[in-house]
């Protein structure tokens, strides 16, 4: 057994592990390079060691999560150096999977608030594949990594933003409303860099076009946007992720929704695109799903013929939970709706939380957010976000199973699902709350 | 600090750092550059992986990673060039040799530069939008190694010409093959299928037309699809063993196309040994392998089936039509089952059961059985054949066996109702005159019948079967009376009351029965009439039968059964040793041509000449004359004398049936015209006869002309009315 017996001099600590228990960290890993036979490991002849030269108290935690899978982190560690060592290690993911488990709205804490530096309020909240985020504000928008560390904000030519949306963990694309002299529209940036990395044009008879990009969705290939210009740039604009080129282009005139779309969904399980042009944005609720191939309406819904009566309810936001085949929806009085996706000519059927007459009118309000992971439902209200929990095959038996609030930051004004993460942007002060399941072996609480 | 300038210099902060040792990134390249040299020259033993990984790490750390990124590509370009030197100076059968030697180098000395740059993998890397390390590999073997100008054209005439000389039978070295086209797989699907596969198919397309083309001129169709198969098979075992398995469809379709699907046609028709003489032959693996080769073309299994077809009505029509064979019913419907056998045992043998052929195959009896309208006529006798004596003595299995056959090719007709009529005559005669082999056998038929056609198709027959066993029972209450068996010297009687309708009889049967006789038939008449109220009976002498017993010269005794119109003729020579024809025909009221018959057979067939004509001829003239045969002697004492009956009907009878089948199609075709209309109202005159020839094909196929003579019939009756705009439309009137 001798064999697979490893003496480790790290930083001139000694020690003594298994070829095993390295392998653990994967063949992609500096650990299990550093033992593997096209090396021809000449240890020191003194000592019968192999010398690396880092800094042995992260490598005691390190190893033990080798060895144990749990991550003990003794009081008064830092957590970046941690994470840094890691790195070097080449297993960041274990302690990533040690420390963040699935996202569970049930077990959820508040790991972090960041306060932002922006003057004006955060009008949208993002989340990146890895947990990281990027918050729009007026005309930037503001990137932290998934350590919560602030990258180089980004503008697109100090126009306002109307959307942004993460491609890659370190790929963002922003949507921005057009200039005259053919700045704005819509473009993607390396967050790492900080610098752009494609301009997406609307190509209309060889002539680049000035456009206003509106929301914004992607896919594993695609990136799809809502887009209004002067003429022809009416309607839902298709780009490679890659090369940024142009793929399709579905017109529609003026005035008619899909332009003027406010939310865009990628549905990846049925390659729907959910577009959905909402109030205030339209004064007709206009809900539908696009075939991304065929570029044909497969679904809609509309409250057109709904508008004007007695208890008139106005859709403010929508989310479609795929798994459960449902689009959620959600009105002025923070009152929850769900639409069968599977048919269409569905009616809304509204599950009533809240009485309308107990609304104040003189308060700012800050109109229900609604955000999706699997057949959890996100719905924000006021300064808290509940949590609903519902059976595959139908949303709306959800019951309400939590609620999420943190003393500061008043009411919330977005809210975002993404990277095993909720993030929560509040309004009155410049500050987002990161929410998340703690990971199972994780056994001291770092924060 | 304005905006625009902090998004520009992130990089500052480090600027100090590398001012304190400005040599610092070359020194650590340096170390680096060194160790891939040693790595790719192999002797990597001397150093440390840490130490490696760790300046790598230090350089990306300090945003050295673009000098870093670039030197990799830089060296390794360095190197590879230096392999393909050496790869390309390889002579001859060593040249791949070295490149597998070279291409498993490579793999190695990428793994371990792999490993000390993995951090620049997975931050700079991937930060950058940059071709990860291995990746970047297999990209520069592929342009400096595969694909340098020296290598392609040398490595793909090597690789063809291997494949070359495998296919003309010489051994080569397969596992070098296999590592070769593995490494090509592992630069990528496309350069694969570009610089190898593409070339080997157009390689292979020109090396089977040119073979194919030599093999059709110098070989049979059996041969040449063995040859086929073979090679078909060595192609696919060649993808097995070297080649990568996304090109097996893609070179069996080559084979296909070059060898068979362009050769379909001639493979076919070949003569003496084409598809035609491989069924003729019953070649069953010749037929097997060109099912399962022609499968595989599109086109191949219906330009078989066509072919086949084709040959089945030729030579089906030829069957049916062939006057020779329309002599004996039997040996020509027992043709027509040897045949269907033959064809079922290769559909079943070579064809897989192939549902496609199965059609073909009833198609084609279909087709050519309905070619001769003698054909329900003909079945019915084989049946009456095998019923009367054919089947005797045979198993109940073997009597089902032939009983389904029979009942296979009856589905093939068209003419159902003709075989109906032909049937129930038949059937008539068997019953009456107690020849039928098995009931069990004769109800299994009907049953059969009934499944196929349905309870009107057979109600008849059955009730043909009810009135023999009420006869029985009818004859036991009479004898019970003692009026049937009185004293021993009088003539029994054995009645067998049958139902009109029921049966095939032909009215105006007469004749005046011998006195004796008659009165044994008044007997029971009453009788009958005492139990049956509201009954009419009606003697139908044309089918009975006698037993006499005759006394001849020399006291010669013996009993000669005969038809009743016999036993007429007989008794008047109680009372004459000689009666002109004339005399008879008054004396007995026989029809004319059923007493030439029965005169026929009493007089002129040899060994049961109870009576002498004179003169002596085999027909029966008006003015003959009869003469009681004194001098007859026959071995047995029971002499059958059978009235001469042609067993196919002579050439009037079929009119008359015909005829008769006719005039019974008229009220189903007018009953099928109101059950449309009724429900239609209104229809044109097209629709009509498609619709009644839809409902009325499983009986036969109604002619057009007839049906449009029914409709006119109704129409007279006022069933029907032209429509008043339309003279196209037929309405119906309630």
């Amino acid at each position: 057994m001798a064999h697979d017996r490893v003496h480790l001099n790290v930083g001139g600590k000694h020690f003594v592990t298994s070829r095993t228990t390295l392998a653990n960290a994967g063949r992609g890993s500096m650990l299990a390079a550093v033992i593997d036979e096209n090396w021809q490991l000449v240890p020191d002849a003194a000592s019968n060691e192999l010398f690396i030269d880092r800094n042995p108290a992260y490598f005691t935690v390190l190893l033990d999560l080798l060895r144990t899978g749990e991550l003990h982190v003794p009081p008064g560690m830092l957590e970046k150096p941690l994470y840094r060592e890691a790195e070097y290690y080449g297993i960041l993911d274990h302690v990533k999977a040690a420390r963040k488990g699935p996202l569970n709205g049930n077990r959820l804490d508040c790991v972090a608030s960041i306060s932002g530096r922006a003057t004006g309020d955060g009008t949208a909240i993002r989340a990146s594949p890895d947990g990281g985020c990027c918050v729009a504000h007026g005309s930037m928008v503001h990137v932290y990594d998934w350590l919560m560390e602030e990258q180089t904000p980004l503008t697109l030519d100090y126009v306002n933003v109307n959307d942004v949306g993460f491609l890659s963990s370190n790929r963002v694309v922003i949507c921005t409303g057009e200039r005259e002299n053919g700045a704005g529209g819509m473009a993607s940036f390396n967050t790492r860099t900080g610098k752009i990395e494609h301009k997406f044009q609307v190509v209309h008879d060889g002539e680049s076009k000035n456009f206003t990009a509106g929301a914004l969705a992607s896919s594993d290939k695609h990136v799809y946007a809502s887009c209004r210009g002067r003429s022809y740039e009416y309607g839902v604009g298709t780009w490679d992720q890659i090369t940024g080129q142009q793929a399709s282009f579905l017109y529609e005139g003026p005035g008619r929704p899909l332009g003027d779309a406010c939310k865009m969904q990628w549905l990846p399980r049925t390659n729907l695109l959910l577009v959905a042009n909402l109030f205030p944005s339209s004064d007709h609720s206009f809900i539908t799903l696009l075939d991304s191939r065929t570029k044909g309406k497969v679904w809609s819904w509309t409250d057109a013929a709904l508008r004007g009566t007695a208890d008139e309810k106005i859709v403010m936001d929508t989310v479609a939970m795929e798994e459960c085949s449902t689009v959620c929806v959600v009105n002025q009085f923070d009152n929850l709706g769900f639409i069968d996706m599977r048919a269409n000519n569905q009616c809304v059927r509204w599950s009533y939380r809240y009485q309308p007459s107990k609304i104040s009118e003189a308060e700012e309000r800050f109109y229900s957010k609604l955000a999706c992971s699997g057949s959890q439902l996100f719905s924000s209200k006021n300064d808290s976000v509940y949590v609903f929990c519902s059976p595959d095959w139908d949303a709306a038996k959800g019951v309400q199973t939590a609620r999420l609030r943190r003393k500061e930051g008043g009411a919330i004004s977005d809210i975002s699902v993404g990277g095993d993460r909720l993030f929560v942007l509040h309004n009155e002060e410049d500050v987002f709350d990161v929410w998340e399941t703690p990971g199972s072996s994780q056994i001291v609480d770092i924060y | 600090m304005n905006p625009a300038k902090k998004k520009n210099f992130k990089i500052e902060p480090f600027k100090h750092k590398v001012e304190m040792d400005p040599k610092y990134a070359e020194k650590t390249w340096k170390i680096l550059e060194d160790a891939i040299h040693e790595i790719y020259n192999h002797n990597a033993s001397g150093l440390s992986f840490e130490e490696l990984y760790r300046n790598a790490y230090n350089m990306v750390l300090h945003k050295y990673g673009e000098k870093l990124y670039s030197g990799v590509v830089q060296t390794m370009t360095q190197h590879l060039r230096e392999i393909a030197k050496i790869i390309e100076g390889a002579q001859g059968g060593l040249f791949l040799e070295e490149l597998d030697v070279k291409w498993r180098e490579h793999n190695k000395s990428l793994q371990m530069i792999r490993d000390i740059l993995m951090y620049m993998d997975r931050t700079f890397v991937n930060n950058f939008n940059k071709t990860p390390v291995h990746e970047l590999g297999l990209n520069l073997w592929r342009d400096h190694i595969v694909r340098s100008p020296q290598i392609r054209d040398r490595l793909l005439n090597t690789l063809l010409d291997l494949v070359r000389r495998e296919r003309t039978g010489e051994v080569i070295n397969r596992g070098l093959m296999r590592n070769i086209t593995k490494m090509l797989v592992e630069l990528g699907t496309n350069v694969y299928q570009e610089d190898f596969e593409r070339p080997f198919l157009d390689a292979a397309s020109d090396f089977y037309r040119l073979e194919s083309q030599q093999l059709i001129e110098t070989s049979d169709c059996p041969d040449y699809l063995r040859k086929a198969e073979k090679r078909l098979n060595e192609e696919i075992e060649r993808v097995a063993h070297y080649l990568d398995s996304k090109s097996e469809p893609k070179i069996t379709q080559v084979v296909e196309r070059e060898v068979i699907g362009n050769r379909m046609r001639l493979l076919v028709e070949m003569e003496n040994s084409g598809l035609i003489s491989m069924l003729i032959d019953d070649k069953y693996d010749d037929l097997g392998r060109m099912y399962n080769l022609f499968r595989r073309i599109s086109t191949g299994l219906q330009t078989m089936r066509e072919l086949m077809t084709a040959h089945l009505r030729e030579t089906g029509r030829q069957l049916v039509m062939d006057p020779e064979r329309l002599k004996d019913p039997v040996e020509f419907v027992q043709r027509l089952l040897d045949e269907k056998d033959k064809y079922d045992r290769i559909i079943q043998q070579s064809f897989h059961n192939d549902k496609m052929f199965q059609n073909a195959l009833n198609s084609s009896f279909e087709y050519f059985i309905n070619l001769n309208i003698r054909s329900p006529e003909f079945i019915s006798l084989f049946v009456d054949d095998k019923l009367r004596k054919g089947l005797k003595g045979a198993s109940e299995e073997d009597v089902e066996l032939v009983l389904d056959k029979v009942m296979m090719l009856f589905r093939y007709l068209q003419e159902k109702d003709v075989f109906e009529k032909y049937y129930k005559q038949h059937l008539a005669k068997r019953l009456l005159s107690g020849r039928t082999v098995s009931d069990d056998a004769e109800r299994s038929l009907i049953v059969k019948l009934k499944t196929e056609c349905g309870y009107q198709f057979t109600s008849k027959l059955e009730g043909m079967f009810t009135d023999m066993k009420t006869s029985r029972d009818t004859m036991q209450g009479f004898n019970a009376t003692g009026a049937g068996a009185e004293g021993n010297e009088g003539p029994t009687l054995t009645v067998q009351v049958l139902t009109t309708g029921s049966w095939p009889t032909q009215s105006g049967a007469r004749c005046n029965m011998p006195t004796e006789i008659l009165a044994m038939c008044d007997k029971f008449k009453m009788y009958y009439l005492s139990t049956h109220t509201g009954r009419r009976l009606t003697w139908q002498t044309n089918m009975g039968t006698a037993d006499l017993k005759a006394t001849f010269g020399d006291g010669n005794k013996h009993e000669l059964n005969v038809s009743t119109y016999q036993m007429c003729i007989l008794c008047l020579f109680n009372q004459a040793d000689r009666l002109s024809y004339r005399e008879i025909e008054q004396a007995t009221d026989i029809p004319a041509p059923d007493l030439k018959r029965s005169l026929q057979s009493l007089a002129c067939v040899k060994g049961k000449n109870v009576l002498r004509k004179e003169p002596m001829s085999k027909d029966i003239s008006e003015d003959d004359t009869f003469v009681f045969n004194d001098k007859f002697s026959s071995k047995f004492y029971k002499v059958k004398i059978s009235t001469v009956v042609a067993q196919k009907e002579s050439e009037p009878e079929k009119q008359e049936t015909r005829q008769k089948v006719e005039e019974d199609r008229k009220p189903q075709i007018e009953a099928a015209i109101v059950r449309i209309m009724k429900s239609r109202r209104l229809l044109d005159h097209n629709n009509i006869i498609s619709e009644v020839t839809k409902q009325l094909q499983a009986r036969f196929m109604p002619n057009p002309a007839v049906i449009k003579k029914r409709i006119e019939s109704l129409i007279e009756r006022e069933f029907l009315e032209r429509d008043r705009m339309d003279r196209k439309l037929y309405r119906y009137l309630a």
